[in-house]
């Protein structure tokens, strides 16, 4: 119920129901109630007002008054007959009903109205005071007198009719509210259904159709909008690492299974007859050759993996304010012994410091990365140049640059794909995996930069790299 | 027997070689690219070719749609890193005759080489009858009516040529060309010695001759 959509709206409806019929009883009943007092308190006053019309003068000059019980009207509710008494401001108690309560306690003066329970019956009481006697008689010559009148009647019918009209009023909030219910299921399940078909496309949805067919009602349902909008595009992005992620994994499938050969190839034709002591040694030797080159290509994987998740990722660390011009001076510094066996020389020129939020190691990376590949591709007694300086808009601009063959002009789009190598022959001269530049790229545009890469035949190639750079 | 490997990776071409020359008695040739490849294919005959698709200079896929161009049927076993549908069909289709995926073993290498070796020749069994004799490719062993004969390396590897063509005439300079890789000349004048080695082992004690010299053409393996 708690988990369910149509659950919860129909608790939200049959609480908002009950709300309503719990206020409608109360305040039905309460208004009832008050009408019907008001009716009871002025019959009340109409009947205590004719039990006064009943008190009248005795014949003689003496000004003393009687009670004509034989005019007395019936009570309405002849099983609890109502109750009275008369007092005169001369000679106190006139008269009162036969069925007077020896005991009724009459409140203080002041009070109009009160409630009183006798045998348990709930009576209501009205006290007249001041009341004229209303016969009088032209010529009399004594001081008229006044009655205080004390008239009660049962508030059984009163209670009855109220209990009535409450308990009308409760059932015909029950069937409103069952009524509603039903009505709220029908209109939940109606509007859930763009819902469901929704979920059913969605369910269709695998690593080879991502194609999500969005249902026309639930495109139309405005609610449903936002979730059909980011569903498609998340699928959209989905297909996208997931088709990547594809294309590594049969490159790298590809890239790990040669030296795997290799290495299994040298190990089966050792075992394949006895072998003297030097050939084993040989045989070893050469494992462990394959084995340690498979162990770079590992860690050039492993390295490219955390570059491009760091580049998708987008979790940022907590990133310094760095001078660009230490990270190139770390990175030729890194390269130097490279650079020495190939008898290459390596020209950093600066041009003032350009601060900008990295972390240094990242950008080390790069430009071990372009430095190794230039030094590779460059003929030996070569020399590379690095160049660190600003674009005319701002942004920090690093230009490595080479004096080797050049890249070959169809080689130039895809020299930063993975594994990709210009000749594959070159490959096991050089020793390079076809990483280092798809590493850089994906570090260089997780700092939001761009980098590409120009080339001069027979002159050289140029790699620039630029990076979003701070103020000076 | 005679082999071409073309494979870029040094190590794993002579790995392959070492275990044919061991294992079978083969003669290999290596070429480390594909143009290299397809000249030795064209100008030498071998009885299989084992070809790597990622080559320098021409792929593998190009060598071996060059070399079916050319007329040539040698039959060809693609070793390749990609074994997806789409990869396989595509070799076939361009003239492969059987593929192995790396990495491989070398022992299925050895068995499959034997295979095409086989069929390239039209013999479907890998136990070859000629007459009362039996050649069994598979554990190398040779008997004639039941008796085993012991044979040296050359000796059987000259035999088994010859079991896999019985009753076609077959040169000295085709059985140089198939038992030597590439510096043969210098072999030319042993094939005799080898061929009157077997003649004594073979026929001894039987009333039929097995290997006959044609004159002036070469020797002839039948009844």
């Amino acid at each position: 119920m708690q988990n369910s959509i149509r659950g919860r709206l129909i608790a939200t409806v049959v609480l908002s129901q009950t709300l309503l019929a719990a206020g409608l009883l109360f305040a039905g009943v309460y208004y009832t109630h008050r009408r019907l007092l008001m009716t009871l308190d002025a019959g009340m006053q109409a009947r205590a007002m004719s039990v006064a019309a009943l008190v009248r003068y005795t014949e003689d000059a003496s000004g003393n008054v009687y009670f004509d019980n034989t005019l007395m009207p019936q009570s309405l509710d002849p099983s609890h007959p109502d109750l009275f008494a008369v007092w005169t401001q001369r000679s106190g108690l006139l008269t009162r009903s036969g069925n007077w309560p020896s005991g009724l306690e009459i409140p203080p003066t002041g009070a109009r109205y009160w409630d009183f329970a006798w045998h348990d019956i709930p009576y209501r009481a009205l006290r007249a005071t001041q009341l004229p006697v209303l016969d009088r008689e032209e010529g009399k010559s004594f001081q008229p007198q006044t009655l205080t009148i004390v008239y009660a009647s049962p508030m059984v019918r009163m209670e009855e009719q109220v209990r009535e009209a409450g308990i009308f009023i409760a059932l015909a909030s029950f069937g409103l509210l069952v009524a509603t219910v039903l009505l709220a299921l029908w209109g939940i399940g109606r509007g859930l259904r763009p819902l469901q078909q929704l979920a059913g496309q969605a369910a269709l949805v695998s690593a080879d159709n991502w194609q999500l067919r969005v249902p026309k009602h639930a495109e139309q349902m405005e609610e449903l909008r936002p979730l059909t909008q980011s569903m498609t595009t998340m699928l959209a992005r989905l297909e996208r690492s997931f088709i990547q992620q594809r294309e590594f994994m049969g490159n790298a499938a590809h890239e790990l299974k040669t030296p795997v050969a290799v290495l299994k190839s040298t190990l089966q034709s050792l075992l394949q007859r006895p072998r003297t002591s030097e050939e084993y040694q040989a045989g070893l030797e050469h494992s462990l050759e394959d084995l340690e080159r498979l162990e770079q290509l590992l860690q050039w994987m492993l390295r490219l993996a955390r570059a491009e998740q760091w580049a998708h990722g987008a979790l940022r660390r907590d990133l310094q304010v760095i001078d660009l011009n230490t990270t190139c001076e770390e990175a030729v510094e890194r390269i130097r012994n490279l650079a020495e066996v190939r008898h290459t020389q390596i020209h950093l020129s600066t041009n003032g410091p350009v601060p900008l939020r990295a972390d240094p190691e990242d950008l080390q990376l790069v430009w071990t990365n372009l430095l190794e590949n230039a030094i590779r591709y460059s003929p030996e007694d070569a020399a590379v140049e690095v160049a660190v300086g600003r674009t005319g808009d701002g942004r920090a601009r690093v230009v490595v640059e080479d004096h080797g063959p050049g890249i070959a002009a169809a080689d130039l789009p895809h020299v930063f794909e993975r594994f990709y190598r210009g000749d594959p022959s070159r490959t096991r001269a050089t020793g390079g995996f076809g990483l280092g530049l798809a590493i850089a790229k994906a570090l260089v545009e997780a700092y939001g930069g761009s980098i590409t890469a120009d080339r001069t035949p027979g002159q050289g190639t140029q790699m620039t790299v630029e990076l979003p750079a701070r103020d000076r | 027997m005679r082999v071409l490997i073309v494979e870029d990776e040094p190590r794993l071409a002579e790995n392959i070689a070492r275990s044919l020359r061991e294992s079978a008695g083969y003669a290999v040739d290596i070429a480390a690219d594909g143009q290299e490849g397809l000249f030795l294919a064209e100008s030498n005959a071998y009885d299989v070719v084992l070809l790597d698709l990622m080559l320098p200079h021409m792929d593998g896929m190009q060598m071996l749609t060059r070399l079916r161009q050319s007329g040539q049927h040698t039959p060809v076993l693609v070793l390749t890193a990609r074994d997806d549908k789409e990869s396989v069909v595509a070799l076939l289709n361009a003239g492969a005759d059987d593929y192995l995926t790396k990495p491989f073993d070398l022992g299925e290498l050895l068995a499959r080489t034997k295979v095409l070796i086989r069929r390239g020749k039209g013999q479907p069994s890998p136990v070859l009858t000629i007459g009362d004799l039996e050649l069994n490719t598979v554990n190398r062993t040779v008997q004639r009516a039941g008796r085993p004969i012991s044979l040296t390396a050359m000796e059987y590897r000259v035999l088994e040529y010859l079991a896999h063509r019985p009753r076609a005439v077959v040169s000295k300079t085709e059985l140089l060309e198939h038992l030597y890789d590439y510096n043969w000349e210098k072999f030319s004048n042993v094939i005799e010695v080898y061929i009157s080695g077997l003649r004594r082992k073979l026929d001894d004690g039987s009333a039929r001759q097995l290997i006959h010299t044609v004159r002036g053409q070469g020797y002839i393996l039948q009844e």
